[in-house]
């Protein structure tokens, strides 16, 4: 779908009305489902994701033969696409079942599982499972940042032990303007600019600077790649603050309904 | 489709189908057998969607439905059979006469079963697996059996929607979701949406982008368009499917994960809304479920010995499955309650009607 971005240089706004460093609406909710070991719900904009944990559990079935020697947690995700989430209604988008999901969704899964991998304390649960699933309802944008966020938080809500936060966001790059080499870095994208202009994820461990994912499937110059992975590892630091919210919200109501 | 077993022994079990088959029966949980557990509710949440509800029962299991609804055109017979009303339609009490269920001022033509798409999605649970394909079934034939949605997507001779209702189970399956699935779809399509038409009768059909201009699917009695109909009337209501169980004499609604262990007989039962008032609802559909009890391995070799009917079977105090049928008065009453004008069936389409 082309779109016409050239209309940013203007006025310095992007078609959402938003200025390069602003996020869109960061909502979320923990604990939202009780029969789940751990849950959470996540808007960002007008994508939106539900994450549910189960586990640590015992390795089960098939799997068990594999996993039996390990000393860590597995963790494993599961991504399910519902028909819905689109403008355009599609069949069988998700790996929620077995055998099924398209390439696109199974790197993603991969890129979580192995994020969260290293960050979790599996050492703690040997010979166990800890399954991820995440149930996409609606996207727009920033699809993988959404799915990173929300298994943050539902992983607190499970009480995994982690080193912290995996928070994440991303960032793109506007069109050169005319006549000069400067290309603007943007924060978070929505879903229009992505399918326009160059971006990356970047997923950062806590408010440092220590990067845990980092996903770039467009072409850019190499130049300035610098400046939008700054803009992103800024974003994620305010991606942690809110999420830093949210959890800490729910750990006062927790501990005012323990106390009451 | 066996939920997994409940950790309760078998005195458990006993001390429980005991109690449920009292009079009056006292449930785990002192509810009236007609009183559900307090569920919660959320509609038109995804902007993405025509419609969309969210649903969470008390025993924390979850689904999420969304409706989708795309513009096709007729194929085949359906074009003849709109013509042939068309003749018809100028006087509109022939054609009603003709079609039972014709109402409002969608439904002009006749729907086709094909035009809704009912799928569900579980987690962990492929595609193709039974359970999924015959949950999905169990749905789509609810809905198509009320005759009413089917006949309001048409648009013109021409061009009809088709409607995909995509239900999303987002916890594991503690018992069996069929009701939790059912309302769940009752709920996204009463918040489902249409863009209004604004080409005239058999053009290519073309939509108003105003959203705040679009109708519902389902309009509520209140903001009726059509003047014509009489307003004493109820609103029309996707239909929707009770879990409903039978221990000894006695009759459960919202039964828990414990109540089906025990359960001497699970129905599901779909009722919709009637097309006249004060009549109680009407019954589409009824079917028998396996109780978990028929699944264990005492009831299967009851099943090869050949039925022999075995009333207080067993040890005092050890609970074995039932043998042997279902009552024929057990079974009417089952349904009677679901259908009967004030009884639970209209209870729950009111109370999910305040969502709305």
């Amino acid at each position: 779908m082309p779109l016409d971005t050239s209309t940013y240089h203007l006025a310095l706004l992007r078609l959402d009305g938003r200025r390069w460093n602003e996020l869109r609406r960061l909502h979320a909710q923990i604990s939202t489902q009780a029969s789940a070991d751990g849950s959470s719900y996540l808007e960002m904009g007008n994508t939106k994701v539900i994450c549910t944990i189960a586990g640590p559990a015992e390795v089960r079935g098939a799997a068990r033969r594999e996993g039996a020697e390990r000393d860590n947690a597995v963790v494993t995700v599961e991504i399910g696409i519902a028909g819905f989430s689109g403008v355009d209604r599609r069949r069988g988008g998700g790996g929620g079942g077995k055998g099924r999901g398209d390439k696109r969704t199974t790197e993603m899964q991969n890129t979580i599982a192995s994020a969260f991998q290293s960050t979790l304390f599996t050492h703690l649960y040997p010979h166990s499972t800890i399954t991820i699933s995440l149930h996409i309802l609606s996207q727009d944008g920033s699809l993988l940042a959404a799915c990173l966020n929300a298994a943050t938080l539902a992983l607190i809500d499970a009480g995994v032990p982690m080193s912290d936060y995996i928070v994440a966001c991303t960032s793109g790059l506007t069109p050169p303007k005319s006549g000069t080499e400067s290309a603007d870095p943007l924060l978070d994208l929505n879903g229009m600019e992505e399918q326009e202009l160059p971006w990356l994820t970047v997923g950062t461990l806590g408010a440092g600077e220590r990067v845990s994912v980092l996903v770039l499937e467009s072409r850019v110059q190499v130049g300035r790649l610098e400046g939008m992975l700054a803009v992103g590892v800024d974003g994620c630091k305010q991606v942690r603050e809110i999420l830093d919210g949210v959890v800490r919200r729910q750990g006062k109501r927790v501990l005012e309904s323990v106390i009451s | 489709m066996a939920p997994p077993p409940t950790p309760l022994s078998p005195s458990e079990l006993s001390y429980l189908h005991t109690s449920l088959s009292l009079h009056p029966p006292i449930r785990p949980d002192a509810r009236s057998p007609t009183s559900f557990r307090p569920l919660v509710a959320e509609t038109d949440l995804l902007p993405a969607a025509n419609g969309s509800a969210r649903l969470c029962f008390a025993d924390g299991t979850e689904a999420i439905a969304g409706v989708k609804a795309e513009v096709e055109k007729v194929q085949g017979l359906g074009n003849v059979r709109w013509y042939d009303n068309m003749d018809a339609e100028m006087g509109g009490i022939e054609e009603s006469e003709r079609d039972g269920e014709q109402e409002g001022e969608r439904g002009k033509g006749v729907g086709e079963d094909k035009w809704i798409e009912v799928t569900v999605d579980m987690p962990g649970q492929r595609d193709d697996d039974a359970m999924v394909v015959f949950l999905a079934q169990m749905i789509h034939e609810g809905l198509v059996a009320d005759g009413g949605l089917k006949n309001r997507l048409v648009i013109n001779a021409r061009w009809h929607w088709r409607l995909y209702i995509d239900i999303l189970l987002l916890s594991p399956p503690h018992t069996y979701p069929l009701p939790l699935l059912s309302l769940t779809t009752h709920l996204a399509l009463l918040s489902t949406r249409l863009p209004a038409p604004i080409s005239n009768h058999d053009e290519d059909p073309l939509f108003n982008d105003d959203w705040d201009a679009s109708s519902p699917l389902y309009p509520s009695s209140d903001t009726y368009p059509d003047a014509k109909t009489p307003p004493q009337s109820s609103p029309a209501r996707p239909p929707i499917t009770l879990l409903v169980i039978s221990v000894g004499d006695n009759v459960f609604f919202d039964a828990s994960r414990e109540e089906l262990a025990v359960a001497d007989a699970v129905l599901a039962v779909t009722v919709g809304a009637p097309s006249s008032p004060s009549t109680g609802l009407n019954l589409l559909a009824v079917r028998t479920i396996d109780p978990p009890s028929r699944l264990s391995a005492s009831a299967a070799e009851v099943g090869r010995a050949g039925a022999e009917i075995d009333a207080e079977g067993g040890k005092e105090g050890v609970w074995k499955a039932s043998k042997g049928g279902m009552k024929r008065r057990v079974l009417a009453r089952m349904v009677q309650m679901c259908v009967e004008g004030g009884g639970v069936g209209e209870e729950v389409l009111g109370g999910l009607g305040e969502f709305s």
